[in-house]
């Protein structure tokens, strides 16, 4: 094999998780194939892998009932959020058909909390549960983005006002996939408060009825933190919810 | 019950014993039956019997041949054998009196 064909082979290589990656090159090396198939064996056995990765349902959980619906409804709330602002501070007024109503300070208050909580959680439990299909999972949490930056005119605001949920969830999926790890008070204390402010703005017509489905990442994580703090209690072995993760991903 | 490319694999493994990893395995394999054996399919189902407890893997030493490079050594467990065992004598009853079977009684050529 040529030096060059063996660097192409080397970086197609990079697809396989790092112990494998050197096991597979060096079984290459030593059956001396042509880079031609060298790279043909490296991209059948990743296409596998990640064939693998989608036999578990938890992909598709985070990717078509987590990433997808949130971020739709997502940037709804950080449009609406962005558009009450506005006429708050700064008395600008928009046309009917923009999403601001009769919010004051209290309500724009607490959507701006409900709006880094949902993202936050979101995000976790995408980060936690998705960890090695994530490319998929951010190709759909930016599909309704692309559509909605291609089919309505935001002259009257930036466009960033449709990803302000982005950094929180950003910050949510970067802890889902290191393991940060979340007590079962914390959690419980996170989906309490994100009901009880939903209600309230429900109660003063503040919230969209399609926006309660964003309430279950947070419930979702007080019930991983309290099975996880259970299974610790029972003498079993405390593991964390990350680790359920990626022992079903392997 | 295994699939055929599984029993190769264990059969392969089997045979060569204390030697068995990846790249040797894929060479018995390719010898004994003609057929290409991609590294994909491989690994995956090493992977797959690995988690049945039909065999277990570690990592072996680096060759120069290798490039320094680790082998995934494999072994075959006594349930591996068993299965193998139950998938050759399954194979052997079903075969009885098949045309292709070269010491069946009563052959027509």
């Amino acid at each position: 094999m040529t030096k060059v064909g063996w660097s192409f082979v080397e970086t197609a290589a990079r697809l396989l998780a790092c112990g494998e990656r050197e096991v597979v090159l060096g079984d290459l090396l030593e059956s001396n194939e042509s880079a031609w198939q060298a790279l043909l064996d490296v991209f059948g056995l990743a296409l596998r892998r990640e064939a693998g990765f989608w036999k578990d349902p938890r992909p598709w959980v985070a990717g078509f009932g987590v990433a997808l619906p949130s971020s739709f409804l997502l940037m709804g709330v950080s449009l609406s959020v962005c558009c009450t602002y506005q006429r708050l501070i700064n008395h600008r007024v928009y046309d009917v058909w923009w999403p601001t109503g009769h919010e004051g300070f209290s309500l724009l208050l607490c959507h701006i909390f409900l709006l880094i909580a949902w993202s936050w959680a979101g995000g976790y439990l995408v980060g936690s549960v998705s960890r090695r299909t994530l490319w998929a999972s951010t190709a759909l949490c930016f599909l309704p983005s692309l559509i909605c930056l291609g089919r309505f005119p935001l002259e009257a605001l930036s466009k960033l006002c449709l990803f302000l949920f982005l950094l929180p969830a950003t910050l949510g999926v970067r802890q889902g996939m290191r393991n940060v790890r979340i007590s079962f008070r914390s959690a419980f204390l996170l989906a309490l408060t994100v009901t009880v402010l939903m209600t309230s703005a429900w109660s003063s017509k503040a919230l969209w009825i399609l926006n309660w489905a964003l309430i279950w990442p947070a419930w979702y994580l007080v019930a991983t933190t309290w099975r996880s703090g259970e299974e610790g209690r029972s003498g079993s072995r405390p593991m964390h919810h990350a680790t359920y993760t990626r022992l079903s991903l392997r | 019950m295994l699939g055929e490319f599984e029993y190769l694999l264990i059969t392969a493994a089997a045979g060569l014993g204390e030697e068995a990893y990846g790249a040797a395995i894929r060479e018995e394999i390719e010898a004994t039956t003609g057929r290409k054996c991609s590294i994909g399919a491989l690994y995956t189902t090493i992977d797959r019997l690995e988690t049945k407890g039909l065999l277990k893997t570690r990592m072996g030493e680096a060759t120069p041949q290798r490039g320094g490079r680790a082998k995934r050594m494999v072994r075959v467990t006594p349930k591996g054998v068993l299965a193998a065992k139950h998938f050759y004598d399954a194979v052997t009853r079903v075969s009885r009196g098949a045309s292709w079977v070269a010491n069946r009684t009563g052959s027509a050529s």
